[in-house]
């Protein structure tokens, strides 16, 4: 029964994940006075795209043909890895490390490919964006270690038993929970940090990366994308969200949380404006800072 | 003589003159008008081009480098020692006895089969990028070509090439009738529409020594208001996608395509193209045009509440692509660019025809994007308040018409120099008419100002700013590719 939950929410996650970003899409065009396209549109983009010729600049190597697929593949293991049922069948691999060096890999590939298209561009938004990932990673690093100190090792875990055991811990969890949401932000190339709808080439940041890929290698791209949105919500939700006794509704549940996560990703993006590059540093410098603190907090609540 | 030519524009340049036209003619003359913004007196400093050459005002004017360079690429003159002479309009693909103002040949030439790129102005050294950016852009706008220097993310210099789309506007004016020019002068922009068209019918009443009554004046003045409010409109939603803020940039499109629905209702073109001709212009009801100004401000008044509470937005504009106050002179900036950075420059305030009209005029000093967003929206509601005062003054007195324009207009001939305010600035029309036909028709219209200002304003700053800072200037195409 625990195979059968964990492969139907990978399968949810892997067809549902287009539609999160239609939704997303959709509340932001709401909020903006207009009715926006169908929330189904990535579907129908990611098809087109697939059925297009795909051509390569002509200065590109190999890496610019093995990036999609190396951006997309860590987002898949780590997909894999998730307990999204709350368990997981008895050796199933589930490593908090190998998640933060997965995301790693895909962040190193994201910048590889941006740079190998040759274009200005595209080395511009590498630059930026590996310039962000030093900035993410102890955010995220800092976010993380909180589930080590709570199940004292390594593996992805709800950390809802041990709020439920040591009411104290209740404060952490909510910091730990500000911290991954703000790392989160910037991990997807939202606002504050990144603006996905822009056209305007000189502040993209992940967009530039991608903005020499057409057909097949644009459709896998677009789909990791939209994945490691619902990737990285459902590991969140996972690790600090409730936990309920029966498979089938903590599967329930995560769809409900995931799509809330969407459609407030969506009103977020409303109220804020794009922070200025040199600004990034201090709002990531933050989220770790939070993650810290909650880090220390737990584990001085738990060991009293 | 040629000292007399330099000493005698700098003259009117430091006693606070306005240079309203810098003009080559086909028998190799220049003209250089000047605006006394004080006394409204037109001064004309002309001199004779001597064997395809002569001397060179933009060492001691930078304002007047594109006139010169433009003039050396469409007549051929040698502006003798301009600093910087590359290309402006011409493309390595004319060829090179081509001067298509001086030959007018009809035959088109026989275009070389080179690569059409002027050469760029870079910043050359270790660590530096060259990043190209258009002609053709991400976006639906015009077509420009931007060389940007950067030294990691900050910008050390910007080459910007326009006149990608040249269409030769100048050259099509010359031997049409004046009713001919009237459709031709309302497409040079879609922008800045009234205003062409309004420099053209004064134009044509000038030489006439007609005067429009205050009806008519009166049926400009909102077209004009109008056209500034839909100009407004429009720059002041671009703004905010210049940072991400998509929520302020649709509403505010939204609020813009309402008031081009009214201006189709009213005027019958969503641009107004051809609403304004000699003796003439397009008129509305005061009902109409009262209900169509309180429903803006009803929609307008939330949008401003809006941006002005948005700190994010607010932090964003301040601070970036500062325009300084010795720029403005030098450069001769315009319109709003101008008045952001302390200028108090607003051919609103010269014109006859707006005297009747108490205008107030905006003025901010700080020069940078915030001012220039600030000022439009000052601006903005400034119009509608005209628009108010406009349709209470129609309600008064009724649909008396003023008398009919002229007579045969086929013998007008003779040179004069007119202007209005654009909503991109002072937007002047030097016409020479001889006998009802074009002889010569220059258009400099107030970005052409300020285009060489945006490419300096912008070093200093960050590559990912110069949306932001472009915006703010919202500089016209096709006023400058005309």
């Amino acid at each position: 029964m625990l195979w059968v939950a964990q492969v139907l929410g990978i399968s949810l996650v892997l067809t549902l994940s287009p539609l999160m970003w239609g939704i997303t899409q959709t509340t932001k065009a709401r909020l903006q006075g207009r009715r926006g396209p169908s929330v189904w549109l990535m579907y129908w983009v990611m098809k087109k795209n697939w059925h297009k010729e795909t051509t390569v600049p002509e200065f590109s190597s190999i890496i610019f043909r093995l990036a999609p697929s190396m951006t997309l593949a860590p987002l898949l293991v780590v997909l894999i890895t998730i307990p999204i049922a709350g368990r997981v069948p008895a050796l199933w691999p589930h490593n908090m490390l190998t998640v933060f060096f997965l995301l790693a890999l895909e962040r190193f590939w994201t910048g590889l490919a941006g740079l190998d298209s040759a274009g200005t561009f595209g080395g511009m938004g590498a630059s930026r964006a590996t310039t962000l990932g030093t900035g993410i990673e102890p955010a995220l690093f800092a976010a993380l270690g909180i589930f080590w100190e709570v199940s004292r090792h390594a593996a992805i875990e709800p950390l809802a038993p041990a709020l439920r055991t040591n009411p104290a811990s209740l404060f952490p969890w909510a910091l730990a929970s500000v911290s991954l949401a703000l790392v989160l932000l910037a991990e997807w190339g939202r606002l504050p940090v990144d603006n996905p709808d822009t056209h305007l080439e000189l502040t993209m940041i992940h967009e530039a990366t991608l903005l020499e890929y057409d057909g097949r290698f644009l459709a896998l791209s677009q789909w990791a994308m939209t994945l490691k949105i619902t990737v990285l919500a459902t590991l969140g939700w996972v690790i600090l969200g409730p936990n309920l006794s029966s498979l089938w509704s903590n599967l329930a549940l995560r769809l409900a949380e995931v799509t809330v996560t969407t459609v407030a990703l969506g009103l977020i993006e409303s109220r804020f404006t794009k922070l200025r590059f040199f600004q990034i540093p201090a709002y990531l410098a933050a989220a770790a800072g939070i993650g810290i603190l909650a880090f220390y907090l737990l584990a001085g609540g738990l060991t009293v | 003589m040629p000292k007399s030519w330099i000493a005698a524009n700098l003259e009117y340049k430091k006693a606070g003159y306005e240079l309203l036209s810098y003009l080559a003619t086909r028998e190799g003359r220049l003209h250089a008008t000047w605006l006394n913004p004080v006394d409204r007196e037109q001064k004309d400093v002309s001199t004779q081009v001597v064997d395809n050459h002569f001397p060179s005002l933009t060492r001691q004017l930078p304002e007047v480098a594109w006139d010169e360079r433009e003039i050396h690429d469409l007549f051929g003159y040698r502006p003798e020692g301009h600093p910087d002479l590359r290309p402006l309009i011409r493309t390595p693909r004319w060829p090179h006895d081509f001067y298509p103002l001086r030959t007018r040949s009809n035959i088109p030439p026989q275009w070389l089969d080179v690569e059409p790129d002027n050469p760029a102005k870079t910043v050359t050294g270790d660590g530096i990028t060259i990043m190209k950016v258009g002609p053709t852009h991400a976006g639906i706008i015009e077509s420009g070509h931007f060389v940007f220097s950067l030294i990691g993310e900050n910008v050390l210099y910007l080459d910007a090439h326009l006149f990608q789309n040249h269409r030769g506007v100048e050259l099509l004016l010359e031997d049409r009738t004046i009713e001919d020019v009237r459709r031709i002068v309302s497409r040079i922009c879609a922008g800045d529409s009234v205003s062409h068209q309004t420099n053209w019918a004064l134009a044509v009443e000038t030489l006439a020594r007609w005067t429009a009554e205050p009806p008519l004046a009166l049926r400009r003045i909102i077209l004009l208001e109008c056209e500034r409010v839909l100009s407004h409109l429009n720059d002041l939603a671009q703004i905010p996608a210049g940072v991400g803020f998509q929520r302020a940039h649709q509403l505010a499109l939204a609020i813009k395509e309402y008031w081009q629905q009214g201006l189709k209702r009213l005027f019958g073109h969503r641009f107004l193209f051809d609403t304004v001709r000699p003796g003439e212009a397009a008129a509305t009801t005061p009902d109409d045009l009262g209900a169509l100004v309180r429903e803006l401000r009803r929609r307008w008044v939330p949008w401003r509440r809006l941006v002005e509470a948005h700190h994010g937005f607010n932090d964003r504009m301040a601070g970036v692509g500062i325009v300084k106050p010795q720029d403005v002179t030098r450069f001769g900036a315009q319109g709003v660019v101008a008045r952001a950075a302390g200028k108090a420059l607003d051919a609103r305030s010269i014109l006859p025809l707006y005297d009747d009209m108490a205008v107030q005029f905006i003025q901010e000093s700080a020069g940078d994007v915030k001012a220039r967003f600030y000022v439009r929206v000052a601006e903005l509601e400034e119009s509608l308040r005209l628009l108010e005062e406009s349709a209470r003054r129609l309600r008064r007195w009724g649909s008396n018409d003023s008398s009919p324009f002229i007579e045969d207009p086929s013998d007008l001939s003779g040179r004069t120099v007119t202007f209005t305010e654009s909503p991109h600035g002072l937007n002047v029309h030097d016409i020479t008419l001889a006998r009802g036909r074009v002889t010569r028709y220059h258009i400099r219209a107030g970005t052409y100002r300020n285009w060489p200002l945006l490419a300096h304003t912008v070093p200093g700053n960050a590559v990912a700013d110069f949306p932001l800072i472009n915006k703010s200037f919202e500089l016209c195409y096709s006023c400058v590719d005309r």
